[in-house]
């Protein structure tokens, strides 16, 4: 189907940006890849398009003291190949390889993934298992910092208001030493997935953190099982993993917590071999 | 080439390069990439299947990448240089790709072939050597409902093995291996506490012959009388749903429109029910069917509540949530039980909110329409994991 009529701006500035962003029905585009599929649907409606993936800002990749910022428009593909001659930590290279197709990954953004918020995509389950930070500009050019955990609400939900732009996602560079372990479970590789399990552990920063994604829902921490990890560097057994994910999903069906059973203690084993 | 289509207000001219030639077209913004080149521009090889980016036969060569171009909108294409199956002239990795195919029987019915050539010959350019699983993934973005693939995964590893014979070095990047890890000396993380979820919601959802049947129990601080009154009256039942309004209404047939405007969907249902309500037993019943305009589907469903008193505690109540429904059209997916729980307990919670501050005497909370957000999920990825199911 065609999508609605609307205008589409390219506009050469994040100043720019935000002006053109102020009509009522705007609405940002990155890559594409998941708003195109909407517009296309007409499940999305807007009178503008902004188009965001061009500005300069938003491709730069450039570490800073200790922190490594990456760019909001930033593609999939150009993390999966890595980018000039920035150390990016091999977490994030393996997980942008593993989403969709390259030609969706040639256009696709991180930026745009995580405002998007689908449960189901890599980057916001990685990034929170990063503890990630978003820095996001407002309508009016401020800017702002949030930690991943939290930024999203719930399904296709942020903490993002209208005008807002993510510019960048910044990661201690420390993280590029972390132990780490990502599962996705998919039946045909590319596909969102249908079970997310990732855990990253950095001693250095007293860092540990074990998320489970592509619950429908924001990605979920289990802080006591990764503070327990960390104590005894010893992985959870299965009915313990069980455990956890019957008292924080109940509502999940037996098949769903299978297979986030299976893609967590995949990821714990890559990080704590047995 | 000057191809001009019709003129409307909104219409961009856009300039590009298509296999080696300048072109400009005039075209509404929301024209993609695979438009301009099959209706504007008469190259019919680029194939539309899905319009959603999953089936890849729309893939050509964007600025040297392999690029959805049912997913580019015209404005995006200003400056671009695009090569399709029509193009690829003395591109000799191209040749003996097509030979290569013709040679393996690798396409019988040809609808997938433009867009798997254009991704083929990304891989020879790119992969190192041939290594059959590594291009099997890689394929996964282009479906082929013919062949089975085998031809096709022959004729990239073929080709690949004969740009190594030519001494051509491959352009991708190379894969970085993951260390093995040898474990960690424990330590104590320095995890901030963090407020707990919010509280799950008590009920269920099933799906019951292509039917969401959702139950829930809902508590309201006031007498069941006073909820009751409340709940037999349709204006004030329409009144405290998010996004509804009632156009007309008699004794029992109505007709209205609710709205599902959140996030960046929209749809509006517009629609007629019957409505009942039991005095004795405070049960009531609403059914309906309504279509959604703009999106193209339609919902039909029946919501039944009882109102019963809470015990020990004359001004409080319960109600006995039930409703039964299902959509057809784009909105389809909707039918998925985790979503819809999501969804169905946000309107239901901003439903109780308006019910208890109309029933102490308040007005209705200004909605901030519906939170589609669970909606959006469901629709796009219900759709899109659909698509993937049946392939
Ligand atoms: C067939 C297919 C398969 C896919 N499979 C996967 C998968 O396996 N895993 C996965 O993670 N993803 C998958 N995706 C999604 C894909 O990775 C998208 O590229 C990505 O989620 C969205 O990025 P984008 O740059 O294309 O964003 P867009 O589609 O341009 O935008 C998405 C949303 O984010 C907003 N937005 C974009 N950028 C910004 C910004 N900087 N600031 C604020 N708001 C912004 C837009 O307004 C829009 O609402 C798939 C997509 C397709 C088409
Ligand atoms: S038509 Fe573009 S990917 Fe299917
Ligand atoms: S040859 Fe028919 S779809 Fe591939």
């Amino acid at each position: 189907m065609k999508p609605v009529p609307f205008t589409h701006e390219i506009p050469k500035s994040l100043q720019l940006a935000d002006k053109a962003l102020t009509g009522d029905n705007s609405k940002v585009m990155a890559g594409g890849q998941s708003i195109g599929p909407m517009l296309n649907l007409r499940l999305v409606r807007p009178t503008t398009i902004v188009s965001i993936d061009q500005l300069d800002e938003l491709q730069t990749v450039h570490i800073k003291g200790d922190v490594l910022s990456i760019g909001a428009a930033v593609t999939h593909a150009q993390i999966e190949d890595g980018i000039d001659d920035v150390d990016l930590p091999t977490m994030l290279r393996h997980v942008a390889r593993s989403i969709a197709y390259r030609a969706v990954r040639n256009k696709g953004t991180i930026g745009g993934s995580l405002a998007h918020a689908d449960p189901a995509a890599d980057w916001v389950s990685a990034m929170t298992a990063l503890g990630a930070q978003l820095v996001i500009r407002n309508a009016h050019g401020k800017s702002r910092r949030e930690p991943m955990a939290g930024f999203m609400r719930g399904a296709y939900r942020t903490a993002l208001q209208q005008g807002d732009i993510i510019v960048a996602v910044e990661l201690p560079t420390a993280m590029g030493k972390a132990l780490w372990g990502y599962e996705k479970i998919c039946r045909k590789v590319g596909e969102f997935a249908d079970a997310i399990g990732a855990v990253v552990i950095q001693p250095d920063l007293k860092y540990a953190r074990i998320v489970v994604g592509a619950t429908e829902d924001a990605p979920l921490l289990l802080d006591d099982m990764a503070r327990e990890m960390a104590r005894t560097a010893t992985a959870p057994s299965l009915d313990e993993i069980d455990g956890a994910l019957a008292a924080h999903l109940p509502g999940a069906s037996r098949v769903k917590r299978q297979l986030l059973k299976t893609a967590l203690s995949r990821a714990i084993a890559k990080v704590i071999p047995s | 080439m000057k191809v001009i289509v019709t003129p409307a207000a909104a219409n961009q001219s856009i300039s590009l390069t298509i296999n080696d030639r300048p072109e400009t077209v005039t075209v509404p913004p929301r024209t993609t990439l695979a438009e301009i080149l099959r209706d504007h521009l008469d190259l019919t090889a680029t194939h539309l299947g899905c319009e959603q980016g999953v089936c890849g036969a729309c893939t050509v060569m964007v600025d040297g990448r392999p690029t959805r171009a049912c997913l580019t909108f015209a404005a995006s294409c200003e400056g671009a240089t695009v090569e399709t199956l029509e193009g690829f002239k003395d591109d000799d990795l191209m040749d003996r790709l097509k030979a290569a195919f013709h040679r393996n029987h690798a396409l019988q019915c040809g609808f997938c072939t433009p867009g798997v050539l254009a991704t083929a010959r990304d891989l020879v350019e790119r992969l190192d050597t041939a290594d059959e699983v590594r291009i099997r993934n890689e394929l996964s973005g282009n479906l082929c409902r013919c062949t089975g693939y085998v031809g096709i995964v022959e004729s990239i590893a073929q080709v690949i093995d004969e740009r190594r014979g030519l001494g051509l070095p491959s352009t991708g990047a190379p894969r970085v291996a993951r260390e093995a890890t040898t474990g960690f000396a424990p330590f104590d993380a320095d995890i901030a506490e963090r407020p707990p979820a919010p509280a799950v919601s008590s009920g269920t959802m099933t799906v019951e012959d292509g039917w969401s049947v959702v139950k829930r129990e809902v508590a309201l601080n006031h007498s069941a009388d006073a909820v009751w009154a409340h709940f037999s009256d349709l204006d004030a039942v329409a009144e405290c749903l998010p996004g509804a309004k009632l156009t007309d209404h008699d004794a029992s047939t109505f007709t209205g429109h609710i709205g599902v405007a959140f996030g960046p969907i929209t749809a509006k249902f517009e629609g007629e029910g019957t409505y009942r309500t039991d005095d004795s037993s405070r049960v009531g019943t609403v059914a309906g069917r309504g279509k959604d305009r703009g999106g193209q589907s339609a919902v039909e469903g029946e919501l039944s509540y009882t109102v019963r008193l809470a015990q020990g505690d004359p001004d409080a109540s319960l109600v006995d949530v039930g409703f039964r429904f299902r959509i057809q059209g784009m909105l389809g997916q909707f039918n998925r039980p985790e979503l819809v729980n999501g969804f169905v307990d946000y309107i239901l919670a901003e439903f109780v909110a308006n019910c208890d501050a109309v029933l102490s005497g308040g007005e209705v909370r200004e909605s901030k329409g519906i939170s589609a957000f669970a909606m959006i999920r469901a629709v796009i990825g219900g759709k899109l994991r659909a698509l993937f199911r049946r392939t």
